[in-house]
């Protein structure tokens, strides 16, 4: 009795997990924010987004030159071809401003994300 | 534009010429031909273009969360290339076992590290040619850039060399612990940069931020970018990043352990009565 019950926990254990999880991820919809990239500037160039959150950026690089999204604060990397999307997860994060910038074209593709309390 | 792209092409050198240097030290004690250097830049260079032709395609996979996911399997394949190869040179040692059958164990250790050079310039170098490839076209930014870009390139060479050389004139006990702690940080770099990346596509969970040393080493300051090249350093590490550094670090380790617990030369030396050697 007590060996088939041993033999059950796990399958248990993976059910019960997987409903937490299911509604975890049901539940909690990551917000989305949308920037630009055009003529090697980011648009918005400041973007506002709720403390302890996690959030998903949809970049949107109008150039036809590729840009590579970069941020030592967000500890964020990532090449964006030109005319494509990309998304990058970042946060939770404590409020506070975290710089990004374009590592293609420094000088002008520069931004910040701003970590508000909600 | 020129400095920016100095910064961009050594930072991505430096990293290829630390394993390039370690590797080619290496091959020189176990006797292999540097030959395979030039096989594996060769290749390397090849899947580097092709991976900048394709970015743009992969970078939509998985819900535009491709790149990380290739590059974080890319660097996982390098860790784990790392750790075979470390563990048939513990196997075959010549310091240590000098009867072992050089010809054929050179042969893996040569695939193996043909194999990771390979991967590594793949990785490093399909980001220079977006990059070059986008600037080109204007006609303002090409000059600098590739001036800059050649520069970047000429340092992360001759540091690499500087290495090579260094490690030559270490004595002989020295040189395989120094080469082994050398490419055991450059596991623990792939482990770690693989689980930011996964982290960033969201096939990760966040983990709390461990230390906050950018007031002391500031990741875009000189010594940041050098020891972001050579030891991955991070200012902001989170817990899983650090663990998978400690892995992977502990990974490469434990194969050279294993390599010198397994007794080769005998079962070397009944291969070779049984092949008539």
């Amino acid at each position: 009795m007590t060996l088939k019950l041993v033999c059950r926990l796990p399958v248990i254990a993976i059910v019960f997990l997987s409903i937490v999880l299911a509604s975890h991820y049901a539940l909690a919809a990551t917000p989305v924010i949308e920037i630009k990239i055009q003529n090697h500037l980011f648009l918005p160039e400041t973007i506002k987004i709720p403390a302890n959150t996690k959030v998903k950026l949809l970049i949107n690089n109008l150039d036809p030159t590729a840009e590579e999204f970069e941020s030592y604060e967000l500890n964020r990397e990532k090449v964006i071809s030109g005319n494509r999307k990309a998304v990058i997860f970042i946060g939770p994060l404590p409020p506070g401003e975290y710089p990004f910038f374009g590592e293609f074209y420094p000088k002008t593709a520069q931004g910040k994300v701003v970590v508000i309390e909600p | 534009m020129f400095l920016n792209s100095v910064v961009l092409v050594l930072q991505e050198a430096l990293e290829a010429a630390l394993l390039i240097s370690v590797l080619l030290v290496f091959s020189k004690h176990y006797q292999i031909k540097p030959r395979w250097v030039l096989v594996s830049i060769g290749l390397g260079s090849m899947g580097a273009l092709i991976f900048a032709l394709n970015m743009a395609l992969v970078s939509e996979w998985f819900d535009y969360v491709g790149q990380e996911v290739i590059n974080a399997l890319i660097q996982f394949s390098i860790l784990f290339l790392l750790g075979l190869l470390v563990l048939s040179l513990s196997i075959n040692n010549p310091f240590i076992k000098p009867n072992t059958n050089v010809i054929k164990s050179n042969l893996w250790i040569m695939v193996c590290m043909i194999l990771l050079v390979c991967l590594a310039i793949t990785r490093e170098g399909s980001e220079i040619f977006i990059y070059i490839g986008g600037v080109i076209n204007q006609p303002s930014y090409a000059q600098p850039t590739l001036a800059g870009s050649g520069i970047g390139a000429g340092i992360g060479i001759s540091a690499g060399v500087l290495i090579y050389y260094g490690l030559l004139g270490v004595t002989r006990n020295k040189v395989t612990a120094i080469s082994l702690s050398l490419l055991s940080l450059v596991g623990g770099n792939m482990a770690s940069q693989a689980v930011l990346l996964l982290t960033q596509a969201d096939w990760l969970p966040y983990s709390q931020i461990l230390w906050d040393s950018s007031a002391q080493i500031p990741e875009n300051s000189v010594i940041g970018h050098l020891l972001y090249a050579l030891i991955g350093y991070e200012a902001t590490p989170s817990l899983f990043q650090f663990s998978a550094y400690l892995g992977g670090i502990s990974l490469i380790l434990i194969f050279w352990l294993l390599g010198k617990l397994i007794d080769v030369p005998s079962t070397m030396a009944l291969d070779a009565e049984n092949t008539g050697y």
